[in-house]
């Protein structure tokens, strides 16, 4: 590995700095009612399935007070060291794609990160009830781009979503994320995929529009400025 | 690869000896090493499982055939890089805690060139410390200086006069992000 050749001389100091990404925003579009209580089998785990087998919660013993009991359930289910937190690791096996497929573990990181709001790097009960709700109304959002029910956002399904939640890009783009994202060359993303990438997108576009005060489409940025733009919304 | 600071040339390593650590790193025999075989033979001194994060990078940067696995050819140059990477760890930790606090990820990156400011440094250390200690182990400092690396080249491919601004358009940046491979 080559160390940058030369000194990056002119490389001037930032002050100021980027602003932390907005986390925790819902998704575009989504309508409670339309997904709140929308049950698909194999997304992300089914709320009043039960617990897992030996986990002895004991009848009557219900969830604390202002948690869904169906979440509650769930969340017993998942959390399967019993150490009442659930980590990125414990997510990923409970939730699933379309497919059967697990989460990918990017989208997992990214989800707790959101929800987490102690910064433990696990998530409560309290915060795993506000990210339940989240991924209920990314998977409304989702079924209703997946026009063709195939389970996966075509380049075509993705360019309408994009338009439709308010983001101007070309064709060409469409198909570098597809690309990048498609990992079983099936020319369409699937639930978590789809997920991550509009976070990612949403981030990125609210990172650029705060810079681009005079709505030109372009830019200037300072070397240290886009370190912080991009380290902080990057994949992984 | 030359170290500025290393004063030293690295000796010639004997095939013999790296092909007997191969061997020891196959535990399935297969004649390749696969990513969770180089995560259960790499250690970052403490007891937890090594970044997978930084073995996927490794892996990427090594596997030149694009097999998804080392081969003995490819584990070669890997084996340098990593002892490479563990005399920069240690000659950076100048007070042998086994991790790398700010003022010492600052004093490295440094020397490598980079120049950022100290709230940059907080920003990187919260992103790659993984333990929540304030500093890094070798595995997280190894990620944490391939990114800085990759994200300046980023950055340099579009600041052609070279005075540190850019001039980018929505798209170009997007497509930019998109496409980081670490």
């Amino acid at each position: 590995m080559a160390y940058p050749g030369g000194p990056p001389g002119g490389y001037q100091q930032y002050p100021g700095g980027a602003p932390p990404p907005q986390y925790g925003a819902p998704p575009p579009g989504g309508q409670p009612g339309y997904a709140g209580g929308y049950q698909q089998p194999g997304y992300g785990g089914q709320p009043g399935y039960g617990a897992a087998p030996g986990y002895g919660a004991p009848p009557g013993y219900g969830p604390p007070p202002g948690v869904d009991p169906n979440v509650y359930q769930w969340f017993l289910s998942v959390d399967r060291d019993r150490s009442g937190k659930i980590s990125a690791q414990e997510l990923q096996q409970a939730l699933t794609n379309s497919n059967w497929s697990h989460f990918n573990e990017e989208t997992c990181r990214l989800m707790i990160g959101m929800f987490d709001r102690d910064q433990s790097g696990q998530i409560d009960l309290n915060e795993f009830q506000a990210l339940w709700t989240y991924i209920q109304q990314w998977k409304g959002v989702f079924d209703r781009y997946d026009q063709d029910r195939s389970g996966l956002i075509e380049a075509h399904e993705l360019h309408t979503a994009f338009s439709q939640m308010g983001y101007n890009v070309s064709q060409s783009f469409i198909n570098i994320i597809v690309i990048k994202f498609d990992r079983a060359a099936r020319r369409g993303l699937k639930f978590d995929d789809f997920i991550q990438c509009c976070v990612m997108l949403k981030n990125l576009t609210d990172q650029f529009r705060a810079r681009d005060t005079a709505m030109t489409g372009r830019i200037q940025v300072s070397y240290e400025d886009f370190m912080c733009m991009v380290l902080l919304n990057k994949p992984s | 690869m030359a170290y500025a600071h290393q004063g030293y040339g690295q000796p010639q390593v004997d095939q013999n000896f790296l092909w007997q650590i191969f061997g020891r790193v196959d535990a399935d025999r297969s004649g390749a090493i696969s990513a969770k075989e180089l995560q259960t033979a790499l250690s970052n001194g403490t007891w937890t499982p090594f970044n997978p994060e930084t073995v996927r990078l490794m892996i990427g940067m090594f596997d030149r055939d694009n097999s998804g696995t080392i081969n003995f050819q490819e584990f070669q140059s890997l084996w340098k890089y990593i002892t490479d990477w563990q005399n920069t760890f240690r000659s950076y930790d100048r007070d042998n805690s086994g991790t790398i606090d700010k003022n010492e990820l600052k004093s490295a990156l440094t020397s490598f060139g980079f120049n950022l400011s100290d709230r940059f440094y907080e920003i990187l250390l919260r992103k790659y410390d993984r333990m929540g200690r304030a500093s890094l182990s070798f595995d997280d400092f190894i990620q944490c200086c391939v990114v800085v690396q990759t994200l300046t080249g980023s950055f340099q491919q579009f600041d052609t006069n070279r005075n540190g601004w850019i001039d980018i358009s929505y798209e170009q940046f997007l497509t930019l992000v998109f496409s980081l491979k670490s």
